[in-house]
């Protein structure tokens, strides 16, 4: 069970890579954006599969939740000052 | 011979007419009881509007529920349950509560409550049923190797009243797969759709009708449809 | 930013949201022994449902709720329990935040009084943290002055 978790978790970290492409090199903000928050959707699996990697899966799914609702925050702030600033 | 066949089929054409015609009646009878019935339960529902949800009995309710449901959330969060941290959760829901009890429910009528969660406990399950669905005709689509896609922007004007069920119906669009609600103005949904399927799938409203029988909105029968009958049931009479 | 929000998904979401969000800051501030977290884990996690309800309803609406002497007066209350702490174990004959000396007023053994003296330690640091997170916020983003304000200071500058 350790190794299905630990293939699924980097096969996770290379789609991560794929969306990071539209980060770099996305022509435009919103292109951005819209990438940023799709890795944070990604990194708060990768975290609960860590959190069963070292069996402390209470620890981390606490860690999860404050991440996506940062992620959410985050998400609305910057389309909120992107849209006042035209 | 001729004349003989030409009765009997006459005579048959007659019995199936007159078997439409008590159908027709039949069917003008339960609108008229429907209409009427309708047109109480507007009128109950009116008056507890005029009641208000600003009352001091909606607001205890409200801040009650409030305070039940984030108990209830606490105390999957907390896994200790001894006396010490149960009173520190205590206070806190006490102090949250208190302070956005009306956030949550923010114009629910009192008493529509439990059929409204009792309703939206029943949705799930189809909007997972649709999800599948469409999961799977998403994939056909992308995994094929000339993809038949055609993005479109719809405008579709709902018949949903409040800011809840429109934000419901707005997620359910969202959650599945090929169409993304992009905004809501006055009243006008703006969905991407990526496919001709979808969007007519989208188009025919199984999903609006579905959320507006949650919330209990939208069930009118509307009258001048009812009068456009009738003329043709005072010819049938 | 501070401007009414048009948007009635975020509107909706939001609202529903923050109570939940603030729960869960307060229960990360009293778990801070147990599970990740602690007082300023938990005083930003209710600083950002603030700002959440600024964002999604701007300020003119979300006024109440969000009052600027309100925030100042957490900010100073909250560094009140964390001094106010330390200095009643010295009244008590200890050191300055020496919390086993709690025991005497609260007729616990030294391990409860610790326990329950970092945990007040720890909702004054998170009353604190929340109140100057969301000031900063509003003066970030309304640029020191609020929109109220401006229309009353040239009222009274007309009127004198």
């Amino acid at each position: 069970m350790q190794t299905f978790f630990l293939a699924v978790a980097l096969g996770i970290c290379f789609l991560v890579f794929l969306v990071l492409y539209r980060v770099v090199y996305g022509p435009g903000v919103f292109n951005r954006v819209a990438a940023i928050s799709a890795v944070g959707t990604k990194t708060l699996i990768i975290l609960l599969i860590v959190g069963f990697l070292y069996q402390r899966v209470d620890m981390f799914v606490d860690i999860s939740i404050v991440y996506a609702l940062l992620n959410f925050i985050g998400c609305v702030a910057v389309a909120k000052y992107l849209e006042m600033e035209r | 011979m001729e004349v003989t066949l030409l009765v009997q089929a006459a005579d048959e054409s007659f019995t199936i007419l007159e078997k439409a015609r008590v159908r027709a009646v039949d069917l003008m009878n339960t609108a008229a009881k429907l209409t009427s019935e309708t047109r109480w339960m507007e009128e109950k529902r009116v008056r507890a509007i005029f009641r208000g949800a600003r009352e001091s009995r909606a607001g205890l309710q409200n801040f009650v529920v409030t305070f039940v449901i984030l108990f209830v959330f606490w105390a999957l969060l907390s896994g200790k349950y001894d006396a010490f941290h149960l009173s520190l959760g205590v206070i806190c829901t006490g102090v949250v509560a208190w302070m956005g009890h009306e956030l949550i429910f923010h114009n629910v009528r009192a008493g529509d409550m439990r059929v409204i969660a009792w309703r939206f406990l029943k949705y799930i399950p189809w909007l997972f049923h649709e999800i599948v669905v469409s999961n799977f005709h998403v994939a056909r689509l992308v995994l094929s190797p000339r993809l038949p896609i055609d993005p479109n922007l719809i405008r579709y004007r709902t018949k949903l009243e409040s800011d809840t069920s429109m934000v419901t119906l707005a997620n359910s669009i969202t959650l599945t797969p090929g169409t993304i609600t992009i905004a809501i103005e006055n009243g006008e949904f703006i969905v991407h759709a990526l496919d001709r399927k979808v969007a007519d799938d989208l188009n025919a409203g199984a999903m609006e009708d579905q959320v507006a029988h949650i919330f209990m909105e939208a069930d009118h029968i509307y009258i001048q449809d009812v009068l456009d009958v009738a003329r043709i049931f005072a010819a049938l009479r | 930013m501070i401007y009414r929000g048009e948007d009635i998904i975020i509107r909706t979401i939001s609202r529903m949201l923050i109570p939940f969000i603030q729960l869960y800051g307060l229960y990360v501030i009293m778990h801070g022994h147990y599970s990740p977290g602690g007082g300023f884990q938990g005083g930003v996690i209710l600083g950002a449902s603030l700002i959440l309800l600024l964002l999604a309803y701007g300020y003119q609406d979300a006024k109440s709720r969000v009052p600027e002497k309100l925030l100042t007066v957490f900010s100073g209350v909250g560094v009140f329990i964390y001094a106010g702490t330390g200095f009643l174990c010295l009244v008590l004959l200890g050191n300055f935040l020496d919390y086993a000396m709690l025991a005497k007023i609260l007729h616990t053994d030294a391990a409860h009084a610790r326990s329950l003296g970092i945990l007040s330690v720890e909702i004054g640091v998170g009353m604190a943290v929340m109140a100057v997170m969301v000031s900063i916020f509003l003066d970030i983003s309304t640029g020191g002055v609020l929109p109220g304000e401006e229309e009353e200071k040239q009222k009274t500058a007309e009127e004198a």
